[in-house]
């Protein structure tokens, strides 16, 4: 947990600098923070709201950037359907990559499963404390940084490393060249819509190839 | 005021799809075809946020030398695949960049 714990605060950090540079005042940067607690979210929404699009432009971007957690959440469902239910509205707004990984872990070792909960709690409350003291500092030091500095640029390097370590198949590598050419090719459509034609073009593609390999292997 | 209303659609978005299966529906009756199609969406996003945020200049596409900031992208793209670490990529990313903001206003 502590490895996780260090590699969030310049996240959170970046998170609130990015805030508070995209034009949001402190507030908003940590309502935002506070109700959606999910970094990458976090930063689309900034973004998008500082290119100016509209409400519905926003709420997509966020919503296409978030869809993994759909995934997680069929994951993790088993696990917590013997939880009334605000146990399991409270754990699923606390859901994040983070606890989901070591959540998962914990329920595939051997033993009495009934009180883990109690295990995805604790290290996704301690998560979401770290988390929110972290964009706390950036949004107070957004506030004294010139804009000359470039911190904008953190975001998208913050994006990098995130990229880098889920590009493992081909299948993944195609999906993301391609959407990174077709983001790069409509760039100029209104409303910031690059990134959702874009993300449908990349994963249709990663779709096609897996299909294709698969195929290739069951002959 | 519209800021607020992003604010509070996206708080709900992120935690209806975080509840989906967990509160909500059945696991089970999640399609497979769907399943395979999540796996694509962090590597398609992000790239996708990656190649505008680096490709895209004053508003424009510029591919070109004279934008620092793809030169320092795929610095920082190179230095994460040795790297794998969230603070050296921002690290080296912002070193590269000021060097290159550098370099083209001493050598303009």
């Amino acid at each position: 947990m502590v490895p996780v714990l260090l590699g969030t605060i310049p996240f959170g950090f970046v998170a609130g600098v990015v805030s508070i540079a995209s034009g949001l005042t402190p507030w908003q940067g940590l309502a935002l923070s506070l109700f959606s607690f999910s970094g990458i979210a976090q930063l689309v929404t900034c973004q998008l709201i500082a290119a100016r699009a509209p409400v519905a432009v926003v709420v997509a971007g966020a919503a296409v950037v978030s869809l993994r957690f759909l995934m997680y959440s069929a994951a993790l469902a088993p696990h917590l359907a013997h939880l009334d239910r605000r146990w399991r509205a409270l754990l699923a707004f606390l859901m994040t990559d983070q606890s989901f990984a070591s959540t998962m872990k914990r329920y595939s070792e051997p033993g009495d499963v009934r009180h883990r909960h109690w295990h995805f709690l604790g290290s996704a409350l301690t998560l979401y404390a770290f988390w929110q003291a972290a964009v706390i500092a950036g949004i107070v030091a957004g506030a004294q940084v010139p804009a000359s500095w470039s911190l904008d640029f953190a975001v998208v390097l913050t994006f990098i490393a995130l990229l880098v370590p889920v590009v493992r198949t081909r299948a993944d590598l195609a999906a993301a060249v391609v959407a990174a050419a077709v983001a790069l090719v409509t760039a100029g459509l209104p409303y910031r819509l690059a990134l959702v034609v874009a993300a449908v073009a990349g994963i249709a593609v990663g779709l096609a190839i897996e299909r294709a390999h698969g195929r290739a292997r069951h002959r | 005021m519209s800021t607020w209303i992003a604010i509070a659609a996206v708080s709900l978005v992120t935690f209806a799809l975080r509840a989906a299966f967990i509160v909500l529906a059945d696991p089970q009756r999640f399609p497979h075809g769907f399943r395979q199609a999540l796996k694509f969406v962090p590597p398609a996003v992000l790239a996708a946020i990656v190649a505008l945020g680096l490709g895209v200049a004053d508003g424009r596409v510029d591919l070109s030398a004279h934008n620092e900031r793809l030169g320092a992208g795929l610095v920082a793209i190179v230095a994460t695949m040795f790297l794998r670490s969230t603070i050296g990529a921002v690290a080296i990313g912002m070193a590269a960049l000021w060097s290159l903001q550098w370099l083209a206003r001493h050598t303009a």
